[in-house]
């Protein structure tokens, strides 16, 4: 144990020898987290912004604007048409909606009301403002249906003496139509689960969830790096003339690596609680089942890499380089849901996709242990595989 | 005295290549002992077998009573190795170096900081102790590189070709320290291809070539099978042709053999200067100018030329 803790030592000085590593450990880790996540969450409005323009005035623009507002995804901001097109061509907002002059109650109940919405290409944001406007319309138009169909069976049963007394009893028919829709999604929610792969995301637990698996993961496979620097002094070869075991040496590095693996994601984890407002705490059996079994599967890929590199720059690059891909595919960088269904398939072998899995369940979707189990599981899987094949082929020259 | 290491019928093949060929010699305990050899003769292959590194691929050898094949933990407990190239953490600092590969030795403690303080005296960097091993000189380096293999007070210490590639000072400090060591009752197999190195600090020499070990003794036996030959060494110009030389120096009365290694020639003869006369007379014949002309006593060099044709360095 005594010669465990003389390498961890060891390899703790020489990895923080250099003042940038803690721009690896730590700063560039953080700058990304924040950055990508769009800034801190605190009370600040998260809905994606639409601009809006109302060149109707109207009650049913009013409406439509007020539905759009009691959305959870989508922050209606009201401009002219020229402030809209600007912010359009500068792409500072993903969809503009042009509510035209003839939006009205009249052109709604005749079915010949048209919205222009100009939208991004390939873009989440305006393809949610696409879809909520969709929403909030249709629960417009379903309302006056309603209300059209009320006024018609109470003129069945009574007729109207005049105009003005169908058109109040349309206005409040309408009223209680929109009461009791607002109502809607909380039915439509308890029918949300039976939909396959919705696209879940949340720009702020994405990005603490997929910047953690990147920044950790790339050093665990620099544990390459390690084997091949040790070859290269020859002081891996002079270890084994001493009294010291291969498993020795092999668990020493490895602590090395894997606490501070640990250390650098529960920094990483205390920032997306404490800055970004996320909730990483709510399940501390299940942060720490996946990410001890995160950093272990990274680990023993560094380990499996290191019996085959031959260069410590070798090393480097290959480290830098797959787990860059491997964040990539694994949806640490954009969501799975956005890559074909085949690619989300592929993407099975690789950890990432795992780890990132595991940790949005908590993170994302507020599971518990039992729901990470699987994830855990498998990056175990993979923790066994790779350690096998590196301790197989483990050489120290 | 007892033996410390008994090499018995040693061999190590890679594939179909023998690097050491069935080699036996031992160790006496308190003895400096010299693998002297060019290089590629099998001097490095035998360490590491002796080291654990290696397993022979036949063969054993016993250190302290310990088979290097069976027991290679217990064997690593006596023995200190001196690798060739530096293996040392540049990053770290003098002591932190020593502190780290003496926890290796199982040293630990207030034993391993006394330890680590009086290698640090020994190899006189007690004043750059808690300086980065990068920021060192060569000699400094290949001082703490020999440091590292005294920390456990090894009853054998294995020096593979230390002096290769350094400065003569620092050269002449590890010859000296070596020497030092051996007085304080270190037993020491050092290897080289330097035969000044093997005839200043051996006991006794073993040589080694294409891995076969083709002479061992003390270096009075050694000399003894060249037998009474001395060396007569020319140096001549550059611009002349040293090899027409020694072919017709060859052809001279009492000259045994004639060497060529670059613009030197060595020639074996009973007697050196009954043949000066004739070898100035051949080279003056062709036109060629003698700069200088050495006579030497029978030793290794002559030694590995006799039993093998070849110099040293070739």
């Amino acid at each position: 144990m005594k010669k465990i803790l003389a390498i961890f030592q060891k390899e703790t000085i020489l990895r923080f020898t250099s003042p940038i590593e803690w721009l690896f450990f730590l700063i560039l880790p953080l700058f990304f987290t924040f950055v990508l996540a769009g800034g801190t969450a605190g009370n600040m409005d998260t809905r994606t912004r639409l601009a809006v323009v109302d060149q109707a005035n109207s009650t049913l623009s009013a409406q439509l604007i007020a539905g759009l507002e009691a959305s959870g995804s989508i922050r209606p901001d009201v401009k002219t048409l020229a402030e809209a097109e600007d912010e359009f061509s500068k792409r500072n907002v993903s969809a503009v909606l042009v509510i035209p002059p003839d939006f009205t109650l009249e052109k709604l109940r005749e079915g010949a009301l048209a919205l222009d919405l100009r939208q991004l290409p390939n873009n989440l944001n305006s393809l949610a403002a696409y879809q909520t406007v969709q929403t909030i319309l249709g629960r417009l138009s379903s309302s006056v249906e309603i209300a059209q169909q009320s006024v018609q069976a109470a003129e069945d049963l009574r007729p109207f003496e005049n105009d003005a007394e169908r058109a109040a009893y349309f206005d409040a028919a309408l009223d209680a139509a929109q009461t009791e829709l607002s109502v809607a999604p909380q039915r439509v929610a308890t029918a949300q689960a039976l939909v396959e792969d919705p696209v879940e995301y949340d720009p702020r637990a994405n990005s603490s969830a997929g910047q953690l698996i990147t920044w950790v993961f790339i050093p665990l496979f620099g544990i390459s790096v390690t084997f091949a620097y040790e070859r290269a002094t020859g002081t891996l070869r002079r270890l084994l003339t001493t009294p010291t075991r291969k498993a020795t040496y092999l668990l020493g590095t490895l602590l090395a690596a894997v606490f501070w693996a640990l250390v650098q994601m529960l920094l990483l984890v205390l920032f997306g609680i404490f800055v970004m407002k996320l909730n990483w705490g709510h399940s501390p059996a299940a942060l720490a089942v996946i990410l001890t079994a995160s950093a272990l599967a990274a680990s023993a890929i560094g380990v499996a890499m290191g019996a085959f590199v031959k260069t410590e720059g070798q090393a480097n690059g290959l480290s830098i380089m797959l787990g860059m891909v491997m964040a990539l595919l694994g949806g640490c960088w954009y969501p799975l849901e956005l890559f074909p269904a085949v690619v989300q398939q592929a993407v099975k072998v690789l950890p990432t996709r795992w780890a990132m899995q595991g940790m949005l369940d908590i993170v994302l979707r507020g599971q518990d242990l039992s729901a990470v189990l699987p994830e855990a599981a498998v990056l175990l899987g993979f923790a066994v595989v790779f350690y096998a094949i590196g301790i197989w082929r483990f050489r120290y020259e | 005295m007892p033996a410390i290491l008994e090499v018995q019928q040693l061999v190590k093949k890679y594939g179909d290549k023998t690097a050491v060929n069935g080699i036996s010699f031992d160790i006496q305990a308190g003895e400096i002992f010299s693998l002297l050899g060019p290089n590629g003769a099998g001097k490095t292959t035998t360490i590491s077998v002796l080291s654990t590194l290696y397993v022979p691929t036949s063969g054993d050898a016993v250190i302290g009573g310990h088979s290097v094949v069976k027991e290679p933990m217990a064997v690593r407990n006596l023995i200190g190795v001196v690798p060739q190239d530096l293996a040392l953490y540049e990053d770290l600092t003098a002591r932190e170096n020593l502190s780290f590969w003496g926890q290796m030795y199982n040293l630990s403690g207030k034993a391993l900081n006394a330890r680590v303080d009086q290698v640090l005296e020994q190899i006189g960097l007690k004043d750059r102790a808690n300086q980065r091993v990068k920021t060192f000189s060569g000699g400094m380096k290949r001082r703490v590189n020999i440091g590292v293999g005294l920390l456990h007070q090894p009853r054998l210490l294995f020096m593979d070709e230390p002096t290769v590639g350094i400065d003569p000072q620092s050269r002449r400090a590890i010859l000296d320290s070596v020497k030092d060591l051996n007085r304080q009752g270190m037993t020491v197999l050092y290897t080289t291809h330097y035969m000044e190195e093997a005839q200043e600090l051996s006991d006794r020499v073993g040589i080694i070539d294409h891995g076969d070990l083709i002479a061992l003794g003390t270096q009075g036996e050694l000399t003894r099978q060249v037998g009474e030959y001395e060396a007569l060494q020319l140096h001549i110009s550059e611009m002349d042709d040293s090899e027409a030389l020694a072919q017709a120096l060859r052809g001279v009365e009492g000259v045994v053999r004639a060497d060529v290694i670059d613009h030197n020639i060595t020639l074996i003869t009973p007697e050196a200067e009954k043949i000066l006369a004739p070898v100035v007379s051949r080279a003056n014949e062709r036109g060629i100018r003698i700069h200088t002309v050495t006579i030497q006593e029978p030793n290794l060099e002559a030694v590995f030329l006799h039993l093998t044709g070849r110099a040293l360095r070739d």
